[in-house]
């Protein structure tokens, strides 16, 4: 039988660890997702997030299951690619000036660039990619 | 009225490893266990010492810039997020390598300079995982 919990507070049962219920709410991850980044993008693993769209060289979007209560989240995480150098960085809306848009409480667009040696980075697909959202 | 419920365990009664909060805009829920992050580290001396984690039970330098976090927990899978950070200004950061450098054992952390054509050790990182727990 399903059930449900009513308290501010928990401890464990020494009365130590005190957390309050609304930190456990706010602290957990709203949403993740472990994707495939280049060939054909796809997501490995999730929560929360109900599709990842390409929308060009190494630029994404994320979608969200559940939509968030506002657009005022923190995403982070890792673009990753397999080489020992030449690291990539993933980017939350605007590269370089480009096309960039506002994270929305649906999801938010997001980039993986590299350092080309150049005096700006470079968009490119990323083999894996791991973003996470808190709010 | 204030409620304080002391526990050590708390278990899904459906299922053991679910159990759903009331998000802050008091419409949907959030799953717990999904959302907790199954393990975080604070990686300092460039690599050579663990000064604070959670399911981290040992670290091990490979080399230059490449630093492996063994967890004490293993993950269920491979498919675990990583967000990797940098505490040099004067570096960048990334997660080293892809798939084949991540297993339910541990995951890998990479330094390179500021202009990514070398491996260099970073003094301070930070790693943080989300993902399931075996």
């Amino acid at each position: 039988m399903a059930s449900e919990l009513r308290v501010n507070t928990l401890k464990d049962a020494s009365g130590n660890n005190s957390v309050a219920t609304s930190t456990i709410a706010e602290g957990t991850a709203k949403a993740w997702v472990n994707m495939n980044g280049d060939n054909t993008v796809a997501i490995r693993t999730s929560s929360n997030t109900s599709s990842i769209t390409d929308n060009g060289t190494g630029d994404y979007s994320m979608t969200f299951t559940s939509s968030l209560t506002d657009a005022n989240y923190v995403v982070s995480g890792c673009a990753m690619f397999k080489q020992n150098i030449n690291a990539h960085m993933l980017c939350l809306g605007d590269y370089n000036g480009g096309n960039g848009t506002t994270p929305a409480t649906t999801g938010f667009r997001f980039r993986t660039v590299y350092n080309n040696g150049g005096s700006t980075d470079a968009p490119q697909d990323t083999q894996i990619i791991t973003p996470m959202v808190t709010r | 009225m204030a409620s304080i419920l002391k526990v050590d365990t708390i278990t899904g009664v459906s299922t053991a490893g679910s159990i759903a909060v009331t998000g802050e805009g008091n419409s949907t829920t959030t799953n717990l266990q999904q959302g907790l992050a199954k393990s975080w580290c604070y990686i300092s001396a460039s690599g050579n010492t663990l000064s604070d984690s959670l399911n981290i039970g040992s670290i091990a330098d490979n080399g230059t810039g490449s630093y492996q976090a063994n967890f004490t927990n293993n993950m269920n899978n491979v498919l675990f997020s990583q967000a990797i950070t940098s505490g040099s200004y004067a570096n960048s950061m990334n997660c080293e390598g892809s798939t084949s450098d991540c297993a339910t054992s541990q995951f890998r952390i990479r330094g390179a300079n500021g202009n990514e054509t070398a491996a260099v050790d970073i003094p301070n990182v930070y790693g943080l995982i989300h993902g399931d727990l075996a």
